[in-house]
């Protein structure tokens, strides 16, 4: 259960402060596919990057499976980001010089777990999002967009993650990948039990997840 | 793949990048090395020439030199406390003479010439020649026979200047003992061949029977006419105990050495007249530490310029792979991770430019050190000063500057690699700081 209570972000710009993120409030069950939506500058990524912990609030909790990760030291941070987040980008951001196969596998080693066990584990996820054979063993700049980011949701549940952070997971891809990238996420978030957020702005996707949040000027407003 | 393997690939990731910069730190490195092989070699030589140059404080009887000028001797009593001043290694002590025909069985080995009855009347009026009638022409011109020089010291294998200097080489026999009061000598291969002396055979000084116990040869003419004996038995002989005529102070250091002369100076007062040869050394050393200071300058300036260079590559890399570092973060690496990786790759970069050094350091340790010696020695002029003596050294001291001779041993190799890691380092600190410094968020912020 992800579990977000008055949460605000400010920035400061110049003289001004700016609240990205006002009082939001929200919980979202194990496993629901959940978007949120919103206009340009509306909060939405700011939000990503609080539930991410990515960026610490300025006030509020999140809680994750009953742990308060608001209070928690960089260090500590980074553990949690590695065995509990998987990140899916608009761009992908895979590392270039590696293979798919080593894009799948590097959030594994940074959880410390046995390179054999990375591998096969890499090399399962990639046949799951439908990148089979020598595919996994090519430089994402030898993919299509599409493949890259199948690859980068491969990636995202390399650690078994409660929760999965996606933004714009299909603002780079045509229609109809985008709509593939999105019935994957949809059945991944039910086969792995697993929490996912996407960020869109592309209504017909927002309109088939588990639960829609619109955010406005920082609000969330439904 | 692992933290190191990545480092160690992303090392490659643009290989132009990487060949260049590559050869850019293999050639600072290389500098830095053979500007280390030169200060070696050079300290080397200032070390060479301050230990046989420059740390030697002469003593003499006030207005003597040699045998020219007047005054009375020193003592062996006046010169023994110098022994106990600090920094002196050692005091060699000597009493010199002239043996004439009436003094000893020995023949000159050195024919009169011109100059030898040139210099024999310039010794004036006051010269009274020996009673012996071969000395005389039999048309009453005067005729000169060379004295033999007798010299009696505690240190019969060094040869003063006053002795015609010279390396001592004992060609048969052996030399007596510092402290020796027997009626022992050492002469020169010349005046043994004059005299049919072998080891073994005797000849009179002083009416005394002396033993030949070596023979020696200096290299010169001057030297190798001269019998060396125990300082003891000539002050004995000649009836001078006590006495001496001139004395060698060693100093440790030659930056020790005007404190010593003043001290020697303090404690004989006008008795004697004391002089050292800093000046000359000086006058020696100047183009070498000039030498020593360019390699040093240029070896700090070599590695600063490698570590700039690492160090701007490294943070116009952690800049461009912005975005990557923070995905990295993202995804759950630590700074510790990524700054590894970095790191790795600076190290990488660094050591394959340290390979490449060495083999420059090796190959131009030598010639750059050569190249910078005959370049000083051509255009050094020693310093106003230092006056006749200072020139002559210092024409010495650059033929012997040629002579110098970078050794390149594993030392260099291993201060090449320490200086790869110190460039590594210090071109990995401030992009670790860097590192430490990207937000994930601001990936996020930028999509």
């Amino acid at each position: 259960m992800l579990q977000v209570k008055d949460l605000t972000k400010v920035f400061a710009s110049g003289d001004n402060k700016v609240k990205a993120v006002d009082s939001v409030s929200l919980k979202i069950p194990d496993g629901q596919f959940a978007s949120i939506i919103g206009k340009s500058g509306s909060g939405k990524s700011t939000l990503l990057s609080l539930l991410g912990a990515l960026e610490k609030p300025t006030n509020g909790t999140i809680s994750v499976d009953d742990q308060e990760i608001t209070g928690l030291h960089d260090r500590a941070l980074s553990k949690y980001r590695c065995q509990k987040i998987g990140f899916v980008f608009q761009s992908y951001n895979l590392v270039p010089n590696l293979s798919a196969l080593e894009n799948v596998m590097l959030p594994m080693e940074f959880a410390q777990l046995a390179k054999t066990k990375r591998k096969l584990r890499a090399q399962k996820l990639l046949n799951q999002v439908g990148l089979e054979g020598a595919k996994q063993l090519r430089k994402p700049g030898r993919l299509s967009g599409g493949e890259q980011q199948r690859v980068a949701i491969a990636r995202s549940l390399a650690n078994h993650p409660k929760l999965i952070l996606a933004d714009e997971p299909t603002g780079n891809l045509d229609t109809e990948t985008g709509k593939m990238i999105f019935d994957l996420l949809h059945s991944l978030s039910k086969s792995e039990d697993t929490t996912i957020i996407a960020v869109t702005h592309d209504l017909s996707i927002a309109g088939k997840t588990d639960v829609t949040f619109k955010l406005q000027d920082g609000k969330l407003v439904s | 793949m692992n933290v190191f393997s990545r480092g160690l690939r992303n090392a490659f990731r643009n290989p132009i990048r990487t060949f260049s910069l590559v050869a850019i730190l293999g050639l600072s490195i290389g500098l830095a090395l053979a500007m280390l092989v030169a200060y070696q070699a050079v300290g080397q030589k200032i070390s060479s020439i301050q230990s046989s140059v420059g740390n030697i404080v002469s003593i003499s009887p006030a207005g003597v030199r040699g045998f020219e000028g007047g005054g009375n001797p020193l003592t062996t009593d006046q010169i023994n406390p110098i022994t106990k001043l600090p920094n002196v290694t050692s005091v060699t002590l000597s009493l010199n003479d002239r043996l004439t025909t009436a003094d000893t069985s020995l023949v000159s080995s050195i024919e009169p010439g011109t100059l030898g009855r040139r210099f024999s009347q310039n010794n004036g009026d006051s010269f009274t020649p020996p009673p012996d009638a071969t000395r005389f022409s039999s048309s009453g011109t005067r005729s000169f026979t060379p004295p033999v020089t007798l010299v009696g010291t505690t240190t019969p294998t060094i040869l003063s200047n006053t002795q015609g200097g010279g390396t001592f080489v004992l060609k048969s026999g052996k030399v007596f003992e510092s402290n020796s009061m027997a009626n022992d000598a050492v002469i020169g291969s010349s005046l043994a061949t004059k005299n049919n002396l072998t080891v073994g055979s005797t000849f009179t000084a002083y009416s005394a029977s002396v033993n030949v116990v070596g023979i020696f040869d200096a290299g010169n003419s001057f030297a190798n006419n001269q019998v060396i004996m125990p300082l003891a038995t000539v002050q004995t002989l000649s009836g001078q105990p006590g006495q001496i005529t001139a004395a060698t102070v060693n100093v440790n250091s030659i930056t020790n050495i005007d404190s010593v002369t003043m001290a020697v100076k303090n404690m004989l007062g006008a008795t004697a007249d004391v002089t050292n040869s800093s000046i000359q050394a000086q006058a020696a050393i100047a183009p070498l530490q000039n030498i020593r200071s360019i390699s040093l300058y240029s070896l700090v300036g070599a590695v600063v310029a490698g570590s700039v260079i690492i160090l701007l590559t490294m943070i116009m890399i952690v800049r461009e792979r912005r975005r990557e570092i923070g995905v990295l973060k993202a995804i759950g690496a630590s700074n510790v991770n990524v700054m590894t990786q970095f790191t790795t790759e600076a190290v990488t970069l660094t050591v394959m430019g340290a390979v490449i050094g060495i083999v420059l350091g090796v190959v131009g340790g030598n010639p750059i050190t050569k190249l910078l010696v005959t370049n000083s020695a051509n255009s050094g002029t020693p310093a106003a000063g230092a006056g006749r003596l200072a020139r002559g050294t210092f024409g010495g001291v650059r033929n012997n500057l040629t002579s110098i001779h970078g050794v390149v041993g594993w030392n260099i190799i291993l201060y090449g690699l320490l200086a790869a890691i110190v460039i590594a380092i210090i071109g990995s600190t401030i992009a670790s700081y860097f590192i430490a410094k990207i937000r994930p968020a601001d990936v996020m912020r930028a999509e």
